[in-house]
């Protein structure tokens, strides 16, 4: 069951990076996160199936939206890349044998606490004023960018 | 079983980074990028589920948090690019801005 909704996703990622049509594309891209999202469900990972859910299904693909009614109902043409698939290919075999490697070192890895909470405040406390940084400077940003663009199109 | 499913996991980060690398518009580049960052966070959660490592799971739900401000950023770049010089793909916009910066 869980490697048939893997599959799944893997073909849905696929086709939404290759099809034409923008609307296929997205309900293909949608897809992939809810069947992302009901896998997660599979694994006993409920509040990530949700959040996943929620966030991507949900809040994401509104956005990608807002693209789509730009873009308009075709992809433009992409200019020919051929070694995009080359270091693709490359990078996913580098990663495969640093896992493949890595493993037995994973296995024997014990994990010091069972409760989320208490795991999540001693290993990334730390990060929460990085993320704080990144989130204000992204509002920043976007005061600018609106600024910016109300004088363009004021003259 | 943890083996093929970490398998997956990467086949979707290379589906992710062709799509980075072969397609020029900006839908798809962001389409792409979701798919690298839930690569991550399906690493993370098989590993959070079969070695009990809880302190992976609280990392996936902070790159769920990265992937939303990173997609709000993205969209955001992207209608004011194309307010700006009318253009849907990072090629034709940096063609357009090299031109205006020979003239």
């Amino acid at each position: 069951m869980s490697l048939l909704i893997l599959v799944a996703v893997l073909m849905l990622a696929l086709a939404s990076i290759t099809l034409k049509k923008t609307v296929p594309a997205m309900i293909a891209f949608a897809s992939m996160m809810f069947l992302l999202g009901i896998y997660y469900f599979v694994l006993d990972e409920k509040l990530l199936g949700l959040l996943q859910i929620f966030v991507y299904t949900g809040g994401i693909v509104v956005l990608m939206l807002f693209g789509i009614t730009v873009i308009g109902d075709t992809f433009p043409e992409a200019k020919a890349r051929p070694w995009a698939i080359v270091s693709s290919i490359a990078v996913g075999a580098a990663l495969m044998y640093l896992v493949t490697m890595m493993l037995p070192t994973m296995q024997t890895l014990t994990p010091h606490t069972s409760n989320q909470a208490q795991a999540f405040t001693e290993h990334y406390a730390d990060f929460v004023l990085i993320f704080a940084l990144i989130g204000v400077s992204l509002l920043y940003g976007t005061m600018k960018m609106v600024r910016f663009l109300r004088g363009k199109q004021h003259g | 079983m943890v083996n093929i499913e970490l398998i997956f996991a990467i086949l979707l980060f290379s589906i992710g980074l062709y799509g980075i690398s072969s397609k020029s518009d900006f839908l798809r580049i962001f389409f792409s990028l979701e798919m690298l960052l839930n690569a991550v966070i399906l690493m993370l959660a098989v590993s959070a589920h079969h070695w009990q490592l809880t302190q992976n799971l609280a990392l996936a739900y902070m790159v769920i948090v990265l992937a939303t401000l990173e997609a709000a950023a993205g969209v955001l770049i992207f209608m004011i690019a194309n307010k700006v010089s009318d253009k849907v793909s990072p090629d034709a916009f940096n063609e357009a801005h090299q031109g205006v910066k020979h003239e």
